[in-house]
């Protein structure tokens, strides 16, 4: 059981993650494949700042606007500037991955190549329905229920949020009808920047010791979770994150931990292969 | 001291050689098929993998044990090399479904990275096959038992040997891109749905090109670890081929000349600065930078250069190699207004376009029923039954999202209809592919600009001509000798037909930067010359000067009378009045009338829904 423990922590973190990740998907069209790396760098500016002595929850905060500014920045003056130049879509994926490469690297370059840890306990331990669960790993599970009830009301039931979706749906239509797609873009991305950051800091703190490269991998996970709800969809993200999270963590108990992220290989390219447009959705008109 | 140097010589030719190689094979790939394999270094990795298995002696035997070992076949050279590059295409075949036919290729090339990341996990992890973390060593070098490898002779002699394969693969892929194969493999990265729609089998294409370039890379692999005798996760993670790509976008993707520049750059570059960097800050700090350079230097190129040092060389069709290149302007009205179509009419299309006798029998050619698309909960196309007269110059006309594009679409097979049926000459083809359609004669145009932006003009018309014997993968690898005189014959006929459409003097330049007009005129054009029975039109005068537009449509009349069948969308109903008969109205996904422009204008239901607004 205590499997399903850990599985219900990665799927919640990753749940933070992907709905970002998706979003920023869903308004640009861009796979941001440097997504990793911003997390990562989030978790160390929330680190410096609880070394501090600033406690780590608060500390969190600095990690959140981190990822924040440094995603608008990444889209404002790099993704939409390469997009405007009507490039073959691959191009701005092939400038992502440069980008992470230097987030990553850079990142180490800064801080080498140590492993670190927030100073903060792990806070009691509860048991209930056979689950152990430490007061951090509780505390990550409310963030992400806040984040996931948060997202659904910004989407369903604000100004903002109908502007995004018309936005993704499809975004010359949006600016005709009046939307300010601009504008729209450029607050998703501050917004899936802050879920970024918040990601990257709820997983290095639930990790317990973390890199400058801990997050590469993550992209493996990410990109499973939101091809299976379908790419762009955030509630697509959120079950799909929840499923590959446990799907994840429970497989490691049978299997050897080292290949538990084969499952979310074998998913993602089962649906790659079959249905690219996910579980739920259907291919969209152009 | 001259020795040390020798040895060093000798190591930067073989490191030059195998990562030249590498680029190469990347290049066919990617700069010229579009193919984005983000997991190419695990193609490289197979092939070393592979030539240090089949090379090993038994364990029990040697090597005093230590190593866990398959086979231990101990097979001289050069089969090692030979296995590493059958299994380097081998890996090709189970990532065909994903560059296949219908998935998007930046979709692909994270699948590939995927894969390349969670294959050096598993072989990482997964000890008894490639002996895990540790890696395979003591890999022995080619005929080790007659000459030191060691020596000086031994390495300078391996490196000759490199650098010429090396030089052989550079042949091969430039025979294969210099091809009318190559010219689809381009014509594809450029634009794939529309070279589909041109009847290029896209899988068919891009499996061969995977497999060659995994070949490739294999044999490359091959060659590395015969030198270095050890091959570990550690040297192929999946950033390795991020440099790889960084090499090719330096050098100049689409160049092969630009691939060897980019790999002596970038790999062989980085890895030779870096002996010469004292050691300073943290261990990990200079490897780091050295990742963050790559990076930087990706996303700087694509900004600043993104064609490279070395750009893809544009290729001159017309023979006229001196003639400057004509600058188009950009601005449509000025320019098509000048467009003279005055040979049109001294063109002989029916020669030209192969059509043979004219058969005006007026007989069904094609028809639908009750064809149905679906988009989501959305109903685009409702129960949709017409049927297309051959010989007839058949408009379709309708309000925005009426469907039209969409039956178009699904009359070519761009489009799968959720349900209903197609007919074409009295056979079902509802689940044929879009290329067996085209290369069965039924075409289609596209809305939206479809040119082949990095080809010219005059490529893409010839790359349109059907069954030329150059435009197969073995085809091109025959050579010159073996297509070259059908090629000639196929530039001559494209530059009559572009002579007929008064274009002549673009005939070299790339399509990309004609006006609208000059697009759409390279669209139709190389919509004929794929001899089709039937040509699909969608919006063929969209954008275009009026008095051109009047042109297009005499001779599109003209080729009707000579037996082709043309179905046109289009929104401008002076066009439809001039040209089309019968014209089919279609409203809100469903067929509201069809007829004459005059029998339609007298039904009130079509002058509400449309003729009116």
């Amino acid at each position: 059981m205590s499997s399903l423990g850990f599985g219900l922590i990665t799927a919640a973190v990753l749940a933070i993650a992907t709905v970002g990740f998706t979003m920023q998907f869903a308004v640009t069209n861009v796979l941001n494949l440097a997504y990793g790396s911003i997390m990562i760098n989030s978790a160390f500016v929330s680190y410096y700042v609880n070394e501090h002595g600033v406690s780590a929850w608060v500390a969190l905060l600095g990690g959140v606007i981190t990822g924040a500014v440094a995603s608008w920045f990444l889209n404002r003056f790099v993704y939409t500037p390469f997009q405007r130049r009507n490039l073959a879509p691959i191009t701005v994926v092939i400038v992502s991955l440069g980008i992470d490469l230097i987030g990553t690297f850079g990142l180490q370059a800064i801080v080498g190549g140590g492993y670190v840890s927030f100073s903060q306990s792990q806070g009691h331990e509860y048991r209930f329905a056979g689950l152990i669960l430490s007061g951090l790993q509780l505390i990550i599970l409310g963030i992400c229920a806040v984040v996931l009830v948060g997202v659904h009301g910004l989407l369903k039931y604000t100004r903002l949020g109908k502007a995004m979706r018309a936005t993704s749906a499809n975004r010359n239509l949006a600016r005709n009808s009046g939307v300010k797609t601009q504008f729209i873009i450029s607050t998703t991305w501050l917004i899936s920047g802050a879920l970024c950051g918040l990601a990257g800091t709820v997983f290095a703190m639930n990790a317990g010791v973390f890199e400058a490269t801990s997050a590469q991998q993550y992209i493996v996970l990410l990109l499973a979770a939101m091809f299976l709800g379908g790419p762009g969809e955030p509630y697509g993200a959120m079950f799909g994150a929840i499923t590959i999270g446990l799907a994840t963590e429970i497989s490691a108990a049978y299997v050897n931990p080292q290949y538990k992220l084969v499952i979310a290989f074998l998913v993602l390219l089962g649906m790659l292969t079959f249905r690219p447009f996910g579980l739920f959705g259907s291919e969209k008109t152009n | 001291m001259p020795q040390s140097y020798g040895f060093y010589l000798a190591i930067i030719l073989v490191y030059g050689a195998v990562d030249a190689m590498a680029c190469l094979g990347l290049n066919l790939e990617f700069g010229v098929a579009g193919i984005s394999n983000f997991g190419y270094i695990i193609f490289q990795s197979v092939g070393a993998y592979v030539a240090a298995v089949l090379s090993m002696p038994n364990a029990k035997t040697s090597n005093g044990g230590f190593q866990q070992y398959i086979f231990g076949w101990h097979l001289p050279w050069p089969f090692p090399w030979i296995g590493a590059a059958l299994a380097g295409g081998l890996l090709a075949i189970p990532f065909v479904f994903l560059v296949g036919k219908r998935l998007r290729g930046d979709f692909a090339a994270v699948g590939l990275l995927v894969s390349a990341v969670l294959l050096n996990l598993l072989v990482t992890n997964y000890v008894p096959l490639f002996n895990g973390a540790a890696g395979i060593s003591l890999v022995p070098s080619p005929f080790q038992n007659y000459w030191n490898p060691q020596g000086l002779g031994y390495q300078f002699a391996y490196g000759a040997v490199a650098v010429i394969l090396t030089i052989g693969v550079y042949f091969l892929v430039k025979r294969i891109t210099e091809s009318p194969y190559g010219r689809s493999l381009r014509a594809m990265r450029d634009n794939d749905i529309v070279a589909d729609s041109l009847g290029k089998d896209l899988r068919k294409q891009r499996t061969s090109i995977l497999i060659v370039g995994g070949m490739i890379a294999g044999l490359s692999g091959a060659i590395l670890v015969g030198f270095i005798t050890l091959w570990a996760p550690g040297a192929w993670g999946y950033a390795e081929t991020i440099v790889l790509f960084a090499a090719i976008i330096i050098g100049g993707a689409g160049n092969h000349k630009g691939a060897i520049l980019g790999a002596i750059l970038v790999p062989v570059g980085f890895e030779e600065i870096t002996r010469y960097l004292p050691p300073v800050g943290n261990p990990e700090l200079v490897p780091a930078l050295e990742w963050v350079a790559i990076g930087l230097l990706i996303v700087l190129f694509l900004w600043f250069r993104p064609n490279g040092i070395l750009p893809e060389r544009r290729r001159i069709l017309s023979g006229n190699k001196n003639a400057p290149v004509p600058v188009p302007t950009k601005s449509d009205d000025e320019s098509d207004a000048l467009i003279m179509i005055g040979d049109l009419q001294k063109l002989n299309f029916r020669e030209l376009l192969r059509l043979g006798e004219p058969v005006n029998d007026n007989r069904v050619i094609l028809s639908t029923n009750a064809l149905t698309k679906t988009f989501n909960t959305v109903t685009v196309v409702s129960d949709v039954s017409i049927a297309i007269h051959q010989g007839r110059l058949t408009g379709m006309i309708g309000p925005n999202g009426a469907g039209k594009s969409t039956t178009l679409a699904m009359l070519a097979g761009t489009l799968k209809p959720s349900s209903g049926q197609i007919f074409y000459e009295g056979e079902d083809i509802t689940s044929m592919p879009s290329d067996k359609r085209a290369l069965a004669g039924l075409v289609r145009t596209f809305q939206l600009a479809s040119e082949f932006k990095k080809l010219t003009v005059l490529e893409n018309l010839v790359c349109a001509i059907p069954k030329q014997s150059g435009d197969t993968f073995l085809g091109s690898v025959r050579g010159k000798r073996y297509w070259g005189a059908e090629d000639r014959d196929n530039i001559e006929r494209a530059k009559e037909v572009l002579e007929g459409f008064g274009l002549t003097q673009y005939a070299d330049a790339y399509a990309g930067g004609l006006s609208g007009g000059q697009r759409r005129l390279v669209e139709i054009m190389r919509a004929l010359l794929t001899e089709p029975k039937v040509l699909l039109l969608d919006e063929p005068m969209a954008g275009v000067h009026p008095n051109l537009a009047h042109k297009i449509g005499d001779q599109l009349t003209k080729l009707c009378e000579g037996g082709m069948t043309i179905v046109m969308v289009e929104h401008e109903l002076s066009i439809m009045d001039a040209f089309c008969d019968p014209v089919i109205v279609l409203a809100e996904g469903q067929v509201l009338a069809q007829g004459t422009m005059s029998e339609l204008r007298q039904k009130e239901e079509v002058v509400e829904a449309y003729l009116v607004g």
